[in-house]
């Protein structure tokens, strides 16, 4: 999954020569006597769009009136405010754009609530260890009305505290939704009032795919991961349909906390574009945690009855060509999630207009540099479609201002060894390739595989069991170790570490030298053979 | 240094002489009854029997253990202190404890647990003696499999060549070898001139025993023995009390251990700092009364206990080796035995390594390391020595401790205030924020050089699973770290070990170090 990103075209940065000389004169500078122009500036015209006689202009006139920053970030999320902090630190004057809440998917409907969601369903485990541990817990009782208060409480400080850091930073924040005008220089419109910058940075997101209607009778009865964060009581009998990660979290997240759950996947395993080991073994445990799965299968059609949503399903076994296709129904389901996938968040943007280019799903194509194909404006994050991961947007973002707002012209993020964990029952860690891309770029004798697997100390004393299983990919003679995997208690603490060694290049032989933690599951990783 | 040169070279010489390269995987036991006589079955002692069979060689393992001065346990199988005494029920008594707080947290994640919770001592025993012995059979068994021969005999040195095993019964043989291993560990040791100490207290040997909990405990001590014991004792809802002497954790990081101790008590573990204990008596109603010193004001104080656990350090295991009959030498203080670099004593033929070694770190995965280098050079299979720097550890205590490399202290002292630099951030785990607990000890800490790449010297981490947190960034410490390369890496969110890489606050800076926001 991973290497994809690494083979990205190398595309050389298109940095226009101006861009340079102000970054340059920027820092000689240090901002201040410039910045006060622009902050002054930036205060007058603040001032003017109070008046309401700017709204009715003609919209050549209000171009040029257009209420002008160094840099104008399109979407509050992850990408966007580090993007933003970071050139507002750099003197930049900084505007943020945004139609929703701050703070965006990760803080919303994303990384937060979702772990969240997944920390109360490890208690649900842990309460079941309880009596092996010495602890007499007697009678529990799970109340999702107090857990789902707690968080939204907890999520709204964040949107706060996201507010009051662009506020400190001098950060203008534009609430809104953002369309780019047929202006010739980039300008952006919001509810009206024009805004332009010789730096704008669309950090946009994405969102939950969905299926239509005509796709799917009844497609719309059911919600998306961003209607899970909204349910108000815990669904009794749930049925999700997607592979991937988010449907593996809802569904491991749901099924623990005590809701019936019924995953329904088109093929015969979860995680399809992760190691083969760590997708068979989600799969299988899944099944253990006592998650109904769905192989072979897909949703034909959904309808509301007096009882709840009727899910029909349709299974076929494509090994078996002499099989019948076989039509199921699952009754009296009160949450249909659909988890598959996620697409740009770009509509109403106007960027077509921009000579902005997009792939055939709608992601912005970016260079290595996050340059779109239209000069001054930029992507990062989620909307370009390539590791869609909170880190990895706020990285983007800050290494965009760096190159933009000091004169560093070479900074840029390096997409390799990007590391990843899905919290899934138990957790999963990767970095790097899986076995069938070093495979398949390396060549299968250049390829050596390490694998272990055991049952973590934690599970010594307990009735209820998992599987701790890690597998190292090596290439070469020198046995680099290009490829990390991992499923099992503690391994989405464990992987971040392993990430700066297997980024600075180890060796098998430097997992050997490293002396073991004991006792600890990641200690395995060093006693392989 | 020097030395370690000389030693390093002289190691050499020594192989060249007396080693002419030998066919792999052939017994030379010859005249001996076997290659190698391990005196020791714990984790460098099995470590090494095992690595040396595997390059068949003829092993033995001698491992006998002497009951506690309490006689809480008679006897205990095979795997030393470690699986025994030490990590392995340490640590799942610690899982336990954090249970306590799980509880607590679960409630405001929606659990409506019905009061009050009881924890059940007996209970939890019984699955970690299970799970002790489980090991210890499992110990057995891949002896057997290595075809490493197991003696159930308390081993002691008749000449460099030459073993005497005693049974229980008193029955005794002899066992010749080409090269003897003493990995005879340590034992919890008892305070001299306290009075009732030895009488009335127990060591960490029985408490990982005890049938009954332990109740109302003084525990004396402030090694991470200590901590941790007293750790666990208070999250399994004991009245827990440490008494310090001078100061907690000594040669770890002093904030850090600053930090763990300010945990502790807030999570409920009482303090009494800067006291000695003076004596304990056994009052009528089977009720410990200890009378203590402050040393601080003079005062004399008094209070009673159902337990006194005496962490107050541990002795290596010599006497019964008739070690000074052979000349090995010992450190007069430590009475540990003094290795050269590749684990040899002052005697030819005679090695000694994990615990019972002067100045070595008293951890099961260097002893293990150590035990497996040792037999590959035994049995000419290499030359490598065991790199006794970088070594990893962490504290199980309620607020779990990870470190690897420097304490600020020591890295300021070897390149001077001025040449280092502190990145360092407090941050709030997000499992915390829900469950409305207090972070203030959440701690990271990254001391590198100031200068040039700034290469890492230390790192050190206080939060939950810093043991898991630590092992990958000990590899990246192996591997020459730079604060860049922690910089450079992508983070994982929302993960505390994403805290690590995301460091950017020097000390220097003055700036608040508190973490906001993603």
């Amino acid at each position: 999954m991973l290497c994809r990103v690494c083979r990205r075209l190398p595309a050389p940065a298109v940095t226009l020569p101006s861009f340079l000389v102000m970054a340059v004169f920027t820092q000689l500078t240090r901002m201040r006597p410039w910045r006060w122009f622009i902050c002054r500036k930036q205060f007058l015209s603040s001032f003017g769009r109070h008046g309401s006689i700017r709204r009715n202009m003609a919209s050549d006139r209000a171009a040029s009136q257009a209420t002008r920053f160094d840099f104008l970030v399109i979407g509050g999320g992850s990408g966007g405010l580090a993007g933003a902090r970071r050139a507002s630190e750099l003197g930049a004057a900084t505007a943020v754009i945004e139609s929703h809440k701050l703070g965006g998917t990760c803080v919303n409907v994303g990384c937060v609530p979702k772990k969240v969601m997944w920390n109360a369903a490890v208690h649900a485990e842990y309460l079941h260890d309880h009596s092996d541990y010495g602890f007499d817990t007697g009678n529990v009782r799970f109340s999702w009305e107090t857990l789902k208060a707690k968080r939204d409480a907890y999520v709204s400080h964040l949107n706060r505290i996201y507010r009051n850091n662009l506020d400190k930073a001098k950060i203008q924040t534009i609430q809104g939704h953002a369309r780019f005008t047929n202006d010739p220089e980039p300008t952006v419109e919001v509810d009206g009032r024009k805004y332009t910058a010789p730096h704008i940075l669309i950090a946009t997101g994405g969102l939950p795919s969905v299926l239509s209607d005509a796709e799917i009778p009844g497609a719309n009865l059911g919600i998306t991961s961003d209607g899970f964060f909204e349910l108000e009581t815990l669904p009794k009998r749930t049925v999700i349909v997607g592979a991937g990660y988010i449907a593996v979290e809802m569904a491991g997240i749901l099924s623990t906390l005590g809701s019936k759950t019924s995953l329904i996947i088109r093929q015969t395993g979860v995680l399809r574009n992760f190691d083969s080991l760590i997708s068979a073994n989600c799969t299988k445990e899944l099944q253990n945690t006592g998650i109904d799965l769905w192989k072979n299968s897909q949703v034909k059609s959904v309808c509301k009855s007096e009882k709840g949503l009727e899910v029909t399903i349709v299974t076929k076994d494509p090994e078996k060509k002499n099989d019948e296709e076989k039509t199921s129904t699952i009754q009296e389901v009160d949450c249909l999630l659909w988890a598959i996938g996620r697409q740009p968040n770009i509509s109403g943007l106007n960027i077509g207009a921009m000579g902005v280019d997009t792939d055939e799903r709608g992601h912005i194509i970016v260079d290595e540099f996050q340059n779109t194909s239209r000069p001054g404006i930029y992507a990062v994050g989620d909307v370009c479609g390539k590791a869609l991961l909170t880190p990895v947007a706020i990285a983007a973002g800050r290494k965009l201002a760096h190159r933009l707002f000091e004169g560093k012209k070479d900074s840029k993020l390096d997409y390799s060894c990007i590391p990843t964990v899905v919290f899934s029952h138990p957790p999963i860690g990767t970095v790097g390739l899986t076995e069938e891309e070093a495979i398949k770029s390396r060549g299968k004798e250049n390829v050596k595989i390490y694998k272990t697997s055991f049952t973590p100390m934690y599970h010594a004393i307990t009735s209820r069991k998992s599987q701790c299983i890690m597998k190292l990919v090596c290439v070469g003679k020198e046995e680099k170790v290009v490829g990390l995997h991992m499923q099992g208690l503690g391994c989405d603490e464990m992987l971040q570490g392993f990430s700066v060694a297997i980024k600075m290049g180890a060796t098998k032989a430097d997992f050997d030298k490293t002396i073991a933690i004991h006792p600890t599951s990641s200690e395995e990783f060093v006693t392989m053979r | 240094r020097l030395l370690v040169v000389a030693s390093f070279f002289l190691s050499f010489f020594f192989w060249g002489v007396c080693y002419s390269p030998p066919p792999l995987c052939i017994s030379r036991a010859g005249k001996y009854d076997y290659d190698l006589v391990v005196i020791g079955g714990g984790s460098g002692g099995l470590a090494c029997s095992k690595e040396a069979a595997q390059f068949g060689q003829k092993v033995a393992v001698l491992d006998y253990v002497d009951p506690t001065v309490k006689g809480k346990i008679k006897i205990w199988g095979l795997g030393g202190t470690c699986v025994n005494v030490g990590c392995i029920p340490k640590k799942l008594i610690h899982q336990a404890a954090l249970f306590g707080t799980a509880l607590k947290d679960a409630k405001k994640y929606g659990w409506q647990i019905s009061e009050p919770v009881c924890h059940d001592w007996a209970t939890m025993m019984e699955g970690v003696q299970n799970h002790v012995r489980s090991l210890n059979w499992g110990h057995r068994v891949q002896l057997q499999d290595k075809k490493v021969k197991y003696l159930n005999f308390k081993g002691s040195l008749v000449d460099e060549h030459t073993v005497k095993g005693l049974t229980k019964a008193g029955k005794e043989t002899i066992l010749t070898a080409k090269n003897i291993v003493i990995v005879t560990g340590g034992r919890p040791k008892y305070p001299t001139n306290i009075p009732g100490a030895v009488e009335h207290g127990i060591t960490s040997d029985d408490m990982f025993w005890l049938k009954k909990s332990p109740g109302k405990t003084l525990v004396v001590g402030a090694s991470y023995v200590a901590l941790e014991c007293a750790g666990f004792l208070t999250g399994i809802g004991l009245d827990t009390t440490v008494m310090v002497r001078s100061i907690a954790l000594r040669g770890f990081d002093q904030q850090m251990a600053g930090l763990v101790t300010d945990y502790m008590e807030t999570y409920g573990t009482k303090f009494a700092w800067k006291c000695v204990p003076k004596r304990v008596d056994k009052l009528s109603s089977g009720a410990l009364q200890v009378t203590w010193t402050d040393t601080q004001t003079g005062g004399e104080h008094q209070d009673t206990y159902d337990s006194v656990l005496w962490a107050v350090g541990r002795a290596p295991e010599t006497k019964a080796l008739g070690l000074d009959k052979l000349g090995v030498k010992l450190n007069q203080e430590t009475g540990k035995i003094v290795l050269a670099t590749d684990e040899s004593t002052s005697v030819p033929n005679i090695y000694a390594l994990g615990d019972i070694g002067e100045g070595r770190p008293e951890l099961t995965p260097t002893a293990i390391k150590a035990g497996k280098l040792l037999a590959r050079r035994l049995a000419g299979q290499s030359a490598e020595l065991m790199n006794y720097d970088n070594v990893p550890t962490t504290v199980f205590t309620p607020l779990e401790y990870g470190c690897v490399g420097l304490s600020e202290e020591e890295a300021e002292k070897r390149h001077g205030k001025d040449n280092i630099e502190v990145y360092h951030a407090f941050y709030k785990p997000l499992e915390f924020t829900v469950a409305e607990r207090d972070a203030s000890q959440c701690y990271i800490k990254v001391v590198c050089k100031r200068f040039g790449d700034q290469t890492i010297l230390g790192l050190h981490f206080t939060g939950p699973n810093a043991g898991e947190v630590m092992q990958g960034f000990a590899m990246g410490f192996q591997c020459g770290a730079t604060y860049s390369h922690l910089s450079q890496t992508v983070g994982i969110h929302p993960t505390c070990a994403e805290e690590v890489v995301k460091v950017n606050i020097t000390k220097h800076s003055g700036l608040d170090a508190t973490v906001t926001g993603c």
